[in-house]
This record gives C-alpha cells, structure tokens and sequence, in this order.
C-alpha cells in the first residue's frame, strides 16, 4: 500500500479525531482513492495511487466535512459575546480598584477572586481580566448555542452597549483636521512643558511668577513627577501626530497601554515627603487619598478606553473572516 | 445602486446542497457505491466531488434514509448504498418542493415576460 495514502489517512484521522465513526470513514476514503486509482490511473501502484491522493483535497478540508455545521456561538448570541464582556469586565475592572484601594482581597467564590494587588500589580492584572471574562462568557454562550434552545439573553434597553460603538462617520478630511488641532496644541503644551522643565528642573509650581517661581514639590519628586507627565504628554502628541496619517485603532491602543504604564510610575511614587511647601498634617492623608483615587480613576477610563478599541479590533476582524 | 460582482460559485454550492440531496436518493434506487457514483453523475454531465458526497452519504444514513453495506468479495472492498423506505417518502417530498420552485419561477418569468 502507498505510503503517501497511508500518511494522507493519518493526517485526515488526525483532524478527525474523537469521532466514533473515524475507521469508518477512512475506509471509505481509502476505497475511493483504490478504486479512482485502478480506474483512472492504470492501477493500485504507488504512482497511481500518489495522483489519486492528490486530487481528493486537503486533509482538514475533507475532514471539516464530516464535521457538523453547529458553529461555537450561535448568530444571534454572538453581539452578547462583546456586550456580557464589557459588562462582566467593568465590575470585574471597578472591584480591582476597590481592592488596590482598600489594600485587601476580594473573594466571591466560586466567580472571582481578586488577590491584594498593589497598583502595577493591578494593572498587568487587568488585561489578564479581561481576557478570563471573556473566556467566561464564551463558555456560557457556547454551552448555550449546544443546548440548542430558544434562550432569550436579557440585556437592559438603557445598557452600555460597547457591541454598538460605531466606528466615527464623519470623513476622514474632517477627523484629520481636528486631528492636526489636538496635535498642534499638545506639541506647544510639551514643549512648553519641557521648556520649564530644562530651565527649572520641574513644572510644578505654586505661583505663577516666572521671574521667581516656587516649585511644588521637592528636586526629586519634582523632576520625576515631571518627566513622567512630559513623557504623558509626548506619547498624547505622538498618537495624534500618527494618527494624521492612520486610522489605525492600534495607535490608539499603543497610546493607551503607555499611558497606563507611566500612571502606574505616578501612582508608585511615595507621598512622604512629596511637597516642597508646608502643609497642613490633617490634610496630607486626605491629600493622599485623592491624588490615588483620581490617578486611578484615570487608570480605569484608560483601561475602558484600551478595550474598547480592543473589542473594536476583534470585531472588524471578526466581521472580516 | 450597484451590486456586488455575481460570486455564482458560492451561490451554486449553497444550491446544491438540497440538490445533491434530492440525487443522491434518486440514484440510490440501485444499490450503488461512491466512486460509481460520482461517475455517473459526471456521465449524465454534472460534477459532484468525492469528499462531499461522503459526507453527505453519511448525514443521510444517518437519519435512516439510506443503508449501507461492504462487499469484500472483489479485488478492492466497496462499501454499497441503497434507499430505504423513508429515504424514497423523503425523496418525492424533495421532488415536490423542487416541482414547486419551478412552478413558481416560470410564472415570474412568464409575468416578466408580459411587463417587457
């Protein structure tokens, strides 16, 4: 027997595999193809068997055709793949930061467990989240779609639809000129920024007297704190200055995910002995607090904005196969 | 407005599906296996290919509306298809909703005929 035709069952088995009827089918096969090669190629040698092989297909696609049509998610249940995610996501995006603020766990078992997170923590966590919702809410959908019943999925009218978040309509001319705006005046605020920067060492002040200007922060908080926004800053020019020439959503998520990361430095940097001027001791705390809580809830409409276009991207990609 | 270029390819497959069906069980009225089979389609001047008529010899033995059986009695084994009786009452309800589709095309035709 050839072993071409021995090597082609084998791969078409392969792509067969866990069905009952697998030997069966491949006797089949292999009846067909020495039947074709005896009839239409002079006999059962290996040549002619070879040429036979060939003209039967590709092993997945002969095997694909034994499999049953059901797809993974059906039609009607796949818009509620991206509108459960995003909605699973939120809570799951809004208890991380509810557990990075109160510095503890979050269990709700069986469905979630949040370990305590320290802010870089919570932020590779994030996106690892995202993913598991996702996975949670294929699993549902899939066992749904098998189950084969008519299952009416709520989803509230005034719900937050990420599903329907349309690309912007308006033409490209018209995006591109306000596109140029945003990109000039980031590039005068950077440069202004880095202008102070390189003449005083920081761009965080109290006052607005050039001629002496007092800095808000110690030298080396200040200049730290400064390089990260300048750095923020840049990136924002960056994406928009890209995005003169591209429609590309990765720019945008590029933007977001460094944008996510030099927060993150924000967040990190110590509190004690941050201010150069005096403040008072009841009020630091409090100070402390909603400098974390504000840096976080940028964190949050980042990571929001981050899987948008994450979800967008999947979509158009989705749409394309 | 204007179309999309005519894809008749993926149009024709989606058509042949109840087709292939509907032949399939017509010539089974004699037992027959695979590979004579495609040929006498071919002979009557229609193509169907190996590794689609397999499967769809499967998904109807399946519902009881062919059998099957090996013969090893020849050089090569050759696995024979018949129809059963379910099979046959299937096959003239497929003729009929064929029959009906004609039916109703060549009126449209005729209709449009009129108009022009």
């Amino acid at each position: 027997m050839s072993n071409k035709l021995e090597a082609y069952l084998e791969e078409i088995s392969h792509f067969l595999s866990g069905r009952a009827e697998r030997e069966e089918i491949l006797s089949e096969i292999r009846s067909h193809i020495l039947e074709k090669a005896a009839s239409e190629h002079g006999g059962t040698g290996d040549a002619a068997i070879d040429k036979a092989v060939a003209a039967y297909g590709a092993p997945r696609r002969v095997a694909e055709r034994y499999v049953d049509d059901r797809p993974i998610i059906a039609p009607a249940y796949k818009r509620y793949l991206f509108r459960y995610t995003s909605l699973v996501f939120a809570i799951h995006a809004a208890l991380t930061v509810l557990a990075v603020f109160l510095k503890k766990e979050l269990v709700l078992f069986p469905l979630l467990y949040i370990p305590r997170l320290g802010v870089f923590d919570a932020l590779m966590y994030l996106p690892a989240a995202f993913l598991t919702d996702l996975g949670v809410v294929t699993v549902v959908l899939y066992f749904i779609t098998q189950s084969g019943k008519d299952v009416k999925l709520p989803w509230p009218k005034f719900g937050v639809d990420l599903d329907d978040v349309k690309p912007p309509t308006k033409s490209f001319w018209v995006s591109r000129v306000a596109t140029a705006f945003g990109a000039v005046i980031m590039l005068a605020i950077t440069d202004f920024a880095l202008y102070l920067f390189a003449r005083h060492h920081t761009i965080f002040f109290v006052n607005l007297n050039w001629n002496d200007p007092r800095p808000l922060f110690t030298p080396g908080a200040g200049r730290r704190l400064s390089i990260i926004v300048i750095a923020m800053f840049a990136v924002s020019t960056m994406a928009l200055l890209i995005k003169l020439f591209t429609r590309s959503r990765w720019v945008d998520v590029a933007s977001n995910a460094v944008s996510l990361g030099l927060v993150g430095f924000l967040l990190n940097t110590p509190f004690d002995d941050l201010f150069a001027v005096k403040i008072a001791e009841d009020i630091l705390p409090k100070l402390k607090y909603a400098a974390k809580f504000t840096l976080l809830f940028i964190a949050l409409m980042i990571t929001i904005d981050l899987v948008k276009h994450l979800v967008l991207i999947g979509r158009r990609r989705l749409a394309k196969t | 407005m204007t179309g999309r270029e005519p894809d008749i390819g993926s149009l024709e497959t989606e058509m042949n599906r109840g087709f292939l069906h509907i032949l399939a069980l017509a010539l089974l009225e004699k037992d027959m296996y695979g590979y004579s089979m495609v040929k006498h389609i071919e002979g009557l001047g229609y193509r169907v290919e190996e590794n689609t008529l397999y499967p769809l010899l499967r998904r109807l033995e399946k519902n009881g509306w062919i059998t099957s059986k090996w013969d090893l009695s020849g050089d090569r084994p050759r696995k024979f298809y018949a129809v059963t009786a379910a099979g046959r009452a299937l096959r003239a309800g497929l003729l009929e909703v064929w029959k009906n589709q004609n039916r109703i095309l060549d009126e449209i035709r005729k209709e449009n005929a009129n108009v022009q």
